[in-house]
């Protein structure tokens, strides 16, 4: 196995190759459980198994469920399963990968675990508090309770000398990111028909090309990276645009923290009052529906918006074409990651320093490696996903009862350790100058304006036949 | 004697107090408001989702719709 030298001397692997092994094996254990555990009969009939063959790991792995009065709701699912053991089980995963990563990175392994623990019951805890049901139907995500959580301890008590060791919260990102690659399946879209592709993939580059510009030659933010990160968590679907995108023009955990915030926040606003307008208005509901997917951060809140849409006239083709639109984006976010990476490594951190050498060499010397991980797992899962209905099955069996849940985690511990982390006098300047703020309304006033034209365009005239019953 | 980590301490008490105090009392209360309450009630019976990040967290996978049946041939 090869070896390098890391910053801090440890002998082992860099933390990107690290995170590529961990997040790799992790997948393929997933989908080798699941092709172990094929089903005999109907193998390739999404009647039978509308979320994919059942995965083994699935009862390996849970959340806190959705709860109303009591968080005691929380330890059993909506068909009254206790939920208890996969919880803790979620939580082994996490000090699982966090051990591996550190034995990978050539570490103390015995130094990590009473941190690593620690903070798995922490990301329990921020789980807990985004599953309250008010919380969780206005979509304010578990990232913003996580790094609540961390920044509270950390800025009160600060962080003991003995969970410091297990606070790598960029570790698990990136091995998240590399297993969330499985779920980011290119393949679907060609499955979801040409008006929701031009909708997505017209105006979203447009959209988070131009913020960019603007954010960084026009309002002359310091910071290009927060531009970035606010420019595609704006442009592209949200928190998880902002995770890729921000580990890929390596981010500031300030400026992650902001356009998270700033992205959950316009969420839960556009998601209530997009419909309304938009029946005010007197926009066609499908043209309705699909701005609502180009242009509301989240997806979930998305469907929430088309289904509030659709109920007025009893029709489900917004809440349909909305999903649309959005799961387009989602597909986006391995190119747009991998886009952002090339031109950080060729051409922002180029020409800040260093000796001049070929474009070539030093973009591939300051590439965030991990996202060949993550582009590999996405083209791997793709390519087996469009080979075959019972390939499909066997993918999406992995990605949605594991993969997606172990992300999950992942990304949640993650966010606990950079709340940590952050310091609040350092999210001061930020907050003070209002700029990002700025940026992001503006940002969106283009994304509205030319998801509206797009989606007027595909799917009230060009292929308004098509989306008609 | 107060120290910085006594101080750190009761600031981590009021903190998990304001906390305790909004999710256990407030939200509940909120949410149990008749607009609010309608909406909640009208999303799980649509089976939605909305804390969903990305589409493998939705309740219900959005299918290849019945009017998307124009294909996209990338090759022959």
């Amino acid at each position: 196995m090869p070896h390098d030298l890391t910053d801090s001397g440890h002998r082992g692997l860099h933390e990107d190759t690290a995170a590529i092994v961990v997040g790799g094996l992790l997948v393929a254990l997933a989908l080798a459980l699941g092709w172990s555990a094929r089903p005999a009969e109907n193998a390739g009939s999404r009647k039978a198994f509308p979320k994919g063959w059942p995965n083994p790991l699935a009862a390996t792995i849970d959340k806190p469920q959705t709860w109303d009065d009591s968080p005691a709701q929380s330890l059993s699912d909506k068909k009254g399963k206790p939920v208890t053991v996969p919880i803790l089980f979620g939580m082994a995963w996490v000090v699982g990968v966090l051990v591996g990563g550190t034995a990978l990175r050539g570490r103390s392994v015995a130094a990590v675990l009473p941190g690593a623990a620690t903070l798995a019951v922490l990301g329990g805890l921020a789980y807990l508090l985004a599953a309250q049901k008010l919380v969780n139907h206005y979509n304010l995500e578990y990232p913003l309770w996580a790094l609540l959580v961390g920044l509270v301890i950390g800025n009160t008590v600060g962080v003991p000398r003995w969970l410091q060791p297990a606070l790598q919260g960029e570790f698990l990102i990136k091995a998240g990111l590399v297993v969330f690659g499985a779920e980011v399946l290119f393949s679907r879209l060609l499955e979801l028909g040409l008006p929701g592709l031009l909708t997505s993939w017209v105006v979203t580059p447009i959209v988070l090309v131009v913020t960019y510009w603007f954010g960084v030659h026009w309002m002359r933010i310091p910071s290009k990276s927060l531009c970035m990160v606010i420019s595609a968590d704006m442009s592209v679907c949200g928190v998880s645009a902002a995770i890729a995108t921000g580990a890929a023009c390596k981010a500031k955990k300030e400026e992650l923290s902001l356009a998270i915030a700033l992205s959950l926040l316009f969420t839960v606003a556009m998601m209530v009052a997009m419909p309304p307008f938009i029946r005010w208005a007197g926009i066609d509901p499908i043209v309705g529906g699909a701005w609502l997917g180009g242009t509301i951060d989240a997806t979930g809140a998305v469907v929430a918006a088309g289904e509030m849409l659709g109920k007025e006239i009893d029709d489900k083709r917004p809440a349909e074409v909305a999903a649309t639109v959005k799961m387009i984006q989602n597909s986006m976010i391995g190119i747009i990651a991998f886009a952002v990476a090339v031109y950080w490594a060729g051409w922002v951190e180029r020409g800040s320093s260093g000796p001049r050498v070929s474009l070539a060499a030093e973009a591939w010397h300051r590439f965030p490696k991990f996202i060949l991980g993550f582009v590999a797992a996405s083209i791997v899962c793709s390519v087996l996903f469009s080979r075959s209905p019972e390939n499909a099955l066997w993918v999406d069996g992995a990605t949605l009862g594991f993969t997606s849940r172990l992300r999950g985690w992942l990304f949640c511990v993650g966010f606990v350790c950079m709340g940590m982390q952050t310091v609040f006098r350092e999210l001061a300047p930020y907050l003070a100058s209002g700029r990002p703020l700025v940026l992001y309304v503006l940002g969106q006033c283009l994304n509205l304006a030319l998801s509206l034209a797009m989606a007027s365009l595909t799917f009230g005239w060009l292929f308004r036949k098509v989306v008609e019953p | 004697m107060i120290t910085p980590r006594l101080v750190g301490l009761l600031r981590l008490a009021g903190c998990a107090g304001i906390v305790a105090l909004t999710w256990l009392v407030v939200l509940p209360r909120v949410g149990h408001l008749p607009p609010i309450a309608r909406h909640v009630r009208a999303m799980e019976k649509a089976e939605v989702n909305p804390a969903a990040m990305v589409y493998t967290e939705l309740e219900r996978l959005p299918l290849r719709p019945d009017w998307a049946h124009e294909q996209i041939m990338l090759w022959p």
